[in-house]
């Protein structure tokens, strides 16, 4: 594994140099809160944060993004396909659980035999510089799905805080290629014994809490039990979890009239919302929360392993944080482990 | 306050034993500091789970129209004018709920606690004798609770349940009257500045509809957002869409909202337009003389009219 | 500011309701009153009929003025449509100034069977008053 470092007064420099070169992506504050987003300059960035409230899988999987779009001008239509050359992009300061995310999101879009071209285009352009957790929040949980604080998992480069600098891990040939680009100085030995002290104490502060196989087991065999209606009771029904979780994916295309132009549109949808399952006979195989919130935790817990050999979800707490009614699926999961 | 949860768990207790309810709606503790979550207990053995805090701030009317059987209610001044309104509109029957008010004297935003020390050089904070004490390596700073209620609670006059069955503990002095003062300033500013604040708020909407799921009085089965024909409002986060679900919202909600602040509450990002609500209850109270949850007997503002309604906005020709 | 577009004319949706002034316009037109070709008239039973929805619909898609218009108080033919409407209304034009949008843009009125003249006098007004005011931008949808 190679090493280099950089100070951290030397950060903004280091992004304004990329800038030229990368659109960046990289956590920044805005009216109080911490939200991933496209930076202009390096020192909008703020790197002593918990974690965005959203997650940077936004910049592979936009909320909102145009297919196609259709045209009749003078009785002749045009179609035209919404896929341009995708910028080179940088995701910087994404917490290693949000760069796991990609791996999974990977199988789901970009699989050998099923590619989402949209997705490839904008995947294939992205290289991430994840930012180790060396101080992880009460709401963590990445060890019990199989990451950690300072996981690698589908970073180029991990940034590693030990005091006045960052250590910079190389991971990938991409991150590499990066870092060749730059003129970077060299890891002390010191710096490095430090850092694995750091990481050691970090990862000792979230043990892991579940087996997964174990739990997937349990799972499976409770879909008709009545556990789910007493879980789900208090779940308000809406997207938070969903929407800011870095592993969900689901999505709804739609055609919509905007100006004089028709735009084939597609946007996330959550497996929370009642319409989600409606089918036009008026029938909803999932018509209450109970469905609902155990569609969400089976699929990211059962039908995942069945599907994709990973789970789906990477632990980063933010649909603990974030739920209005604190429904903590560390619980969740712990009721049917706990068995 | 421990004491006041005492008192809950004894009437709780009370109304599962006697049999008057079937479940409890109330608070437990939450997993994540500062918070307490909404719990259903349906035996006396669980009423120990009950709690009652300064987190307690989720407008737990809001399951009454959907839990089985009679339920039994911990209930703020906000919860109980959300009640008035739903047996109002005929989603429950007060018959059928018991309701243990509590006097509130304002709930504390979790969020905004976490965010004051979410940065690295504060690593924690803690709750010491009514004060904030926010640990770190560069400063320890001691913050007053009050710092961090909720924006709704600052202009909450019905910190007493307006309707209950048992009162825990005694009533406390409101506020003085509500006089708008929020949306006169607000409409004292140039109407380019009015949009900016509210295209800049609404521009954070991811569009989860958790300010709608969390409101008390957004219950129809199905919402005009939903809706797919005709389909009202498109469902993309470009800004005409975004706005005009949050404009629809207000004017749906208008002569209905307590002004409870769950919608602002349960956002993740922090979108705040409970002007637009402001403003409906402004003009619902200066055009038709009525404030939302306070009197079963009075009829909903939009249901009724008066020949003489004031005819000032209309086009004079 | 962009280049001013001198072939512009506003685009104006009435919501016209059956009873009163639906006649009312048909009978400015019988009368051969001038008036803008401006507005694309919806007939509907009722001016309490009207939702908020077809108003920001309308502004949505491209609209830019709405005028409403139903009988006077009093003489609904439903008897009181109009009254409820009034409210509704009210509140929504109150909502739209408040958060920014030009309170000229959406109109409420009442014009009778027999008003052919007022007719043509509102829809006057409306377009005059829409076109100072220039294309609407604020609430309409863009391409993405």
């Amino acid at each position: 594994m190679d090493y280099k470092s950089i100070r951290k007064s030397e950060i903004t420099e280091f992004l304004d140099n990329l800038i030229k070169e990368y659109v960046i992506f990289a956590p920044i504050e805005k009216d109080d809160i911490v939200l991933y987003g496209r930076i202009k300059s390096g020192n909008e960035v703020i790197l002593d944060y918990s974690n965005s409230v959203n997650s940077p899988k936004e910049a592979v999987i936009p909320q909102l993004e145009t297919l196609i779009s259709c045209k009749t001008d003078k009785d002749i239509t045009c179609v035209k396909e919404h896929l341009d050359e995708q910028e080179q992009f940088l995701l910087f300061g994404a917490r290693p659980c949000d760069a796991r995310s990609l791996l999974f999101l990977d199988k789901v879009f970009s699989d050998e035999e099923c590619k989402d071209i949209y997705y490839v285009n904008r995947r294939n352009a992205v290289t991430i510089i994840s930012l180790g957790c060396t101080l992880p929040q009460e709401t963590c949980f990445c060890t019990t799905t199989g990451g950690g604080p300072f996981s690698t998992d589908g970073s180029d480069l991990l940034f590693i805080d030990i005091g006045d600098s960052y250590i910079v891990q190389i991971i990938t040939e991409k991150g590499a290629e990066l870092v060749e680009k730059l003129d970077l100085r060299k890891t002390q030995d010191d710096e490095l014994t430090g850092m694995d002290m750091l990481i050691k104490k970090s990862r000792a502060s979230i043990e892991p809490e579940i087996e997964l196989d174990k739990l997937k087991d349990k799972l499976d065999r409770s879909f008709e039990g009545s556990a789910w209606e007493i879980l789900a009771e208090k779940c308000l029904s809406c997207g938070i979890c969903t929407y800011l979780c870095p592993a969900c994916h689901c999505f709804d295309i739609v055609d919509e009239e905007r100006k004089c132009e028709v735009e084939r549109i597609r946007l996330w949808d959550s497996c929370q919302f009642p319409h989600f399952t409606m089918q036009t006979s008026g029938f909803n195989p999932r018509p209450t929360y109970k469905e609902r919130y155990r569609q969400r935790i089976m699929h990211k817990f059962s039908y995942c392993i069945d599907n994709y050999g990973m789970v789906g979800c990477v632990g980063c707490g933010r649909c603990v944080t974030q739920c209005p009614v604190n429904l903590d699926i560390r619980q969740v999961l712990t009721s049917f482990y706990g068995k | 306050m421990t004491d006041v949860s005492s008192k809950i768990r004894e009437e709780a207790r009370k109304l599962l034993k006697n049999g008057e309810v079937d479940v409890i709606i109330g608070f437990e503790k939450g997993s994540i500091p500062f918070s307490a979550t909404p719990c259903f207990v349906r035996n006396e053995a669980d009423t120990d789970k009950l709690i009652w805090n300064e987190y307690c701030g989720n407008n737990l009317a809001r399951y009454l129209s959907e839990v089985r059987g009679k339920a039994g209610i911990i209930a703020k001044g906000c919860d109980t004018r959300a009640i008035v309104e739903l047996i109002k509109e005929k989603q429950i029957q007060r018959e059928r709920i018991s309701i243990i008010g509590v006097p509130c004297e304002g709930m504390l935003d979790r969020k905004r606690i976490m965010m004051s020390c979410q940065r690295k050089d504060k690593t924690g904070i803690e709750d010491q004798d009514g004060q904030l004490l926010t640990r770190g390596d560069s400063l320890n700073t001691a913050v007053k609770k009050d710092e961090f209620l909720y924006p709704a609670c600052h202009v909450c006059t019905n910190r007493n349940p307006v309707m209950y069955d048992v009162l825990i503990g005694n009533t406390i002095e409101e506020r003085k009257t509500d006089d708008f003062a929020d949306v006169t300033e607000f409409d004292e500013k140039h109407s380019e500045e009015r949009w900016a604040y509210i295209t800049d708020e609404i521009g954070r909407c991811i569009r989860c509809y958790a300010c709608r799921n969390a409101c008390p009085l957004c219950y129809c089965k199905e919402c005009f957002v939903d809706s797919t024909q005709p389909q009202w409002v498109g469902k993309t986060t470009e800004q005409s869409d975004t706005l005009s679900f949050h404009i629809m919202r207000s004017i749906h909600l208008a002569g209905r909202c307590i002004e409870c602040g769950a919608c602002e509450r349960a956002c993740p990002v922090l979108v705040d337009i409970r002007i637009l609500n402001r403003k409906m209850s402004a003009d619902v109270k200066n055009l038709f003389g009525y404030k939302t949850g306070l009197d079963i007997d009075q009829p909903a503002p939009l249901s009724i009219f008066k020949p003489d309604d004031s005819e000032e906005f209309m086009l004079d020709v | 500011m962009g280049k001013i577009d001198t072939n512009w004319e506003p685009r104006i949706i009435a919501f016209l309701c059956n009873w009163c002034s639906y006649a009312g316009a048909d009978l400015a037109g019988v009368g051969r009153m001038q008036y803008p070709a401006n507005v694309r008239v919806i007939r509907v039973p009722c001016s309490g009929r009207i939702s908020p929805f077809f108003i920001l619909s309308s502004l949505q898609n491209g609209a830019d003025g709405v005028l409403v218009s139903g009988c006077h108080p009093g003489d609904c033919h439903y008897l009181t449509g109009n009254y409820s409407a009034r409210r509704k209304f009210a509140l929504l034009k109150s909502q739209l100034e408040h958060i920014g949008i030009e309170k000229e843009r959406v109109q409420f009125t009442w014009v009778s069977a027999s008003e052919g003249g007022k007719f043509a006098e509102v829809i006057n007004r409306v377009t005059e008053t829409v076109r100072a005011l220039g294309p609407a931008k604020k609430l309409v949808k863009k391409c993405l």
